[in-house]
């Protein structure tokens, strides 16, 4: 009860704070209201006293005020509450004309009372005491009643089935009279779904009809209206909710899907686009050049065939002007010339490598090397280092001293080759040189190379495997060809069984294949057949016997320790020792054959031929004589 | 053509599209009501926001009673009373009270721009209000002259003399003024708007609106 009484308390004096005037202002026929002081007491009386609701026009024709009554008869003297109006041009109150018709504790003034655009005032009254006033004007007072017949009617469909559009409309109030323009209406259209609890507004509008659009199907919706008039702030009270049923237009089976998924679809599309974006722009960024390639391919620059677009960038104008000028075919020489020396170019630079193949080299040393002019050249990219090839042995021979046949096998041969070839000629130098044996060093160089090998071999004493100049001191003074050196002779047969070799004595041979072999002949009868260069050891023997070799001896095992032996029965390049005493007279005995066997090898640095186990021949073996094999060697021998 | 208000035979109402007639009156209705519909819209909307700025709390609605410089001429009062009166009287009346605001309007614009703090749509709507009543103003005379092409009555208007009253010196005073002059411009303009909104259904739509 307190709380209620402080309520109404502060009610009242707010009331009081609202409708209080001057008191001076009362005069010129306007309502003046009385300030109403309430005491504050302890325990106020609870006093509601009644004042005005409100005063309403519904159609700017009529007009009736309302105003509370409650309890308040009960505690102040019994009485009826007038309401007495005026109107400006009045010139006192009356009473109100209807206290009916709009209902208890109402005044309803009807179109004859009611004047439009003249200020009214209105108070209530009991008996002398004024409870409340209030002044007004008709046409600002104006609230429409709500309107009336909604209705509402399909527009069309969504394509995709999900919304639909409808057409709402609506009658004014009837007691509106909007035909003849007395009054004018505007309406305010508020839906929502059914199960949500906010309203949405549409503006206001003059129209009594609206379409509503996107409203979804299988949703239901209400739907009310409400009017006022134009250009005032109130509005009248709702009509009566339209329902409306979407729900029984049955929508497409995959709506509900797609209504649900719009969002994030709607997302996935933004971002999906913003991506692709951002790739092409990657792209376009890394693969900027080739792209640039692709859109602007550049203009190809004219190729002349033939030409390397180097060179002109080089600026060897003498080689492109070369080029030009010339057919294909020169441009294709000196194209390849020039891809050639390239090429050279590359190649590793060490010029020992080039001669590592040749076992010459490795004899000769380093300064024989040097001295060769084919092996000397750098190899540089000239070209000239390759125009010198060690196989060749013309160039060899030719180009130095020292260029001498090797051991190789190939050289041999070949050597073998020139060695024929010089037999004959050979064969006329022997035999002035036998005819003077004592000038082993006074040799007739049949070959240049041959009398400069001849030369320094002599000097030379250390062993050095190589077709040494044949010296014949036996039987010439000159060892016919160098090379021929390849080959051995048995100079001697010591008694012991061994065989001393020495250089062949290619003069053997070669009388032997010219069939100038005279003194061999005189002093032994060949019992063998010519064709053959190489001697049966034992036929051998016999003619050798009957050369003179004594004088030579000493040459002979001189040069014995000089010279190298070589032997082709296998390939072994070794170095024969003279055997020494023993083998000198063995030597002279026993004719030189081209070819020895060998069946020891005691070192390195000699070697020894066991003649014993040879001088008993098989007929086998005599008969394949001019070689024996290590096979049947190994077969006689123990 | 343009039809003289002096000494002209009395012409009969074009009928709408007829010819003779330089605008048909259906058409000048429309476009008086169109004008008047939008003078009291842009009354209302100025009294509202002086309303909401300026009188809050100082009680102007009760002082506010006074009555306006138009109310001298005799309008009707309820729809009845402007459904009997003669059309032609009613023109009339229209025309008078037109022309009873066509000073206050200029003094209304000149004294809100000088007035400090005022709002620039206030002064807005000022200015439009006074172009468009001219308009109206010459939109019913032409209709009066088609109405009732004949003697020249004598232009009844109301004489304003509120103008003091806007430049007093007192803030609240003038507030009031202003208040009161909003006020009487916010009613005369509801007036004219119904006035020819029934004018407009009697005489074109013959009642058959």
């Amino acid at each position: 009860m307190d709380l209620r009484q402080l309520l109404l308390t502060l009610m009242l004096v707010w009331a009081n704070d609202s409708f209080s005037t001057s008191e001076g202002q009362s005069n010129d026929g306007t309502c003046s209201k009385t300030r109403i002081l309430i005491p504050l007491s302890p325990h106020p009386v609870l006093l509601e006293r009644p004042h005005f609701i409100k005063c309403r026009s519904p159609e700017l024709e009529t007009f009736s005020c309302h105003w509370t009554n409650r309890d308040f008869h009960n505690l102040t003297t019994p009485g009826n509450i007038q309401l007495l109006y005026m109107r400006r041009n009045d010139e006192e109150w009356k009473d109100c004309p209807d206290y009916v018709t709009a209902g208890e504790n109402s005044c309803y003034f009807n179109t004859s009372y009611t004047s439009i655009w003249i200020t009214y005032c209105v108070k209530l009254i009991n008996k002398d005491e004024v409870f409340d006033e209030k002044c007004f004007s008709v046409d600002e007072i104006v609230q429409p009643d709500p309107p009336v017949g909604l209705n509402w009617t399909l527009l069309n469909i969504s394509l995709t089935g999900i919304h639909a559009d409808i057409q709402v409309r609506w009658e004014p109030p009837p007691s509106a009279d909007v035909l003849k323009g007395w009054i004018t209406l505007e309406y305010e259209l508020q839906y929502k779904e059914v199960n949500k609890t906010k309203w949405r507004e549409l503006e206001p509008m003059l129209t009594t009809a609206v379409p509503l659009y996107s409203l979804k199907l299988g949703r239901d919706y209400e739907i009310r209206v409400r009017s006022r008039q134009r250009a005032s702030e109130k509005f009248g009270e709702f009509s009566e909710t339209l329902y409306v049923s979407l729900s029984s237009i049955s929508p497409v089976l995959y709506v509900e899907v797609v209504s649900e998924l719009e969002f994030p679809l709607l997302l996935v599309v933004i971002f999906g686009t913003f991506g692709v974006i951002v790739v092409m722009a990657l792209i376009l960024f890394s693969k900027h050049q080739r792209l640039k390639m692709l859109i602007l391919p550049p203009v190809p620059a004219p190729k002349i065939k033939g030409i390397d677009p180097n060179l002109l960038k080089k600026g060897k104008l003498d080689e492109v002007n070369s080029i030009l000028a010339c057919h294909d075919s020169y441009k294709a020489q000196l194209y390849n010339d020039d891809s050639w020396v390239e090429f050279i170019e590359l190649d590793i630079d060490d010029p020992d490598e080039k001669a590592d193949g040749l076992d010459t080299d490795r004899l000769l040393g380093d300064n024989h090397l040097k001295s060769h002019n084919c092996l000397g050249v750098k190899d540089d990219d000239s070209g000239r280092a390759s125009c010198c090839e060690p196989d060749i042995p013309e160039t060899d021979f030719s180009a130095s001293d020292i260029c001498d046949g090797t051991s190789d096998i190939d050289r041999s041969k070949k050597i073998s080759e020139k060695e024929e070839d010089l037999l004959c000629l050979d064969q006329n130098d022997n035999d002035e040189s036998l005819a003077s044996p004592d000038d082993p060093t006074a040799q007739k160089p049949n070959i240049n190379i041959q009398s400069e090998d001849n030369q320094s071999k002599p000097s030379s004493a250390d062993s050095i495997e190589s077709p040494s100049p044949p010296v014949h001191t036996q039987l010439s003074n000159q060892s016919s060809v160098a090379n021929i050196d390849f080959y051995a002779q048995v100079s001697d047969v010591t008694p012991a069984g061994s065989v001393v070799l020495s250089p062949g004595q290619t003069n053997k041979t070669r009388r032997t294949q010219c069939e100038a072999y005279t003194e061999p002949a005189i002093q032994c009868q060949p019992r063998f057949t010519m064709d053959n260069a190489y001697f049966c050891e034992a036929d051998v023997k016999k003619c050798i016997t009957a050369t003179s070799h004594d004088a030579a001896e000493p040459h002979v095992q001189e040069q014995n320790f000089i010279e190298d032996v070589y032997f082709t029965t296998e390939s072994l390049t070794t170095t024969a020792e003279n055997p020494g005493p023993a083998a000198e007279a063995s030597s002279t005995e026993m004719p030189v054959p081209d070819y020895t066997s060998i069946h020891i090898v005691h070192s390195p640095q000699g070697l020894v031929l066991n003649a014993t186990a040879l001088p008993v021949p098989d007929k086998e073996f005599v008969i394949s004589c001019g070689y024996v094999s290590t096979d049947q060697l190994n077969k006689i021998m123990p | 053509m343009f039809l003289s208000k002096k000494g002209v035979t009395s012409l009969p109402i074009c009928p709408s599209g007829s010819a003779g007639c330089q605008v048909s009156l259906g058409n000048l209705f429309d476009r008086a009501v169109k004008l008047s519909h939008y003078i009291h819209s842009l009354s209302s909307e100025m009294f509202n926001e002086f309303d909401e700025r300026y009188a809050q709390g100082r009680g102007f609605i009760t002082k506010a009673i006074n009555g306006c410089h138009t109310s001298s001429l005799t309008t009707p009062e309820d729809k009845e009373q402007a459904q009997q009166i003669h059309h032609v009287d009613l023109l009339n009346l229209v025309l008078g009270v037109l022309r009873s605001w066509n000073d206050p309007l200029l003094h209304l614009v000149s004294e809100v721009q000088s007035f400090k703090e005022a709002p620039d749509t206030i002064l807005w709507k000022a200015m439009e209000i006074e172009e468009q009543n001219k308009r109206l103003l010459e939109g019913m005379e032409k209709i009066v002259g088609q109405v009732h092409p004949g003697e020249i009555e004598n232009e009844v208007y109301s004489k304003w003399s509120g103008l003091p009253s806007l430049q007093m010196a007192d803030e609240d005073s003038r507030l009031f003024a202003f208040y009161n002059l909003l006020h009487c411009l916010r009613r005369d303009s509801h007036k004219i708007d119904n006035y020819l909104k029934l004018l407009k259904c009697h005489l074109i739509h013959d009642s058959n609106c």
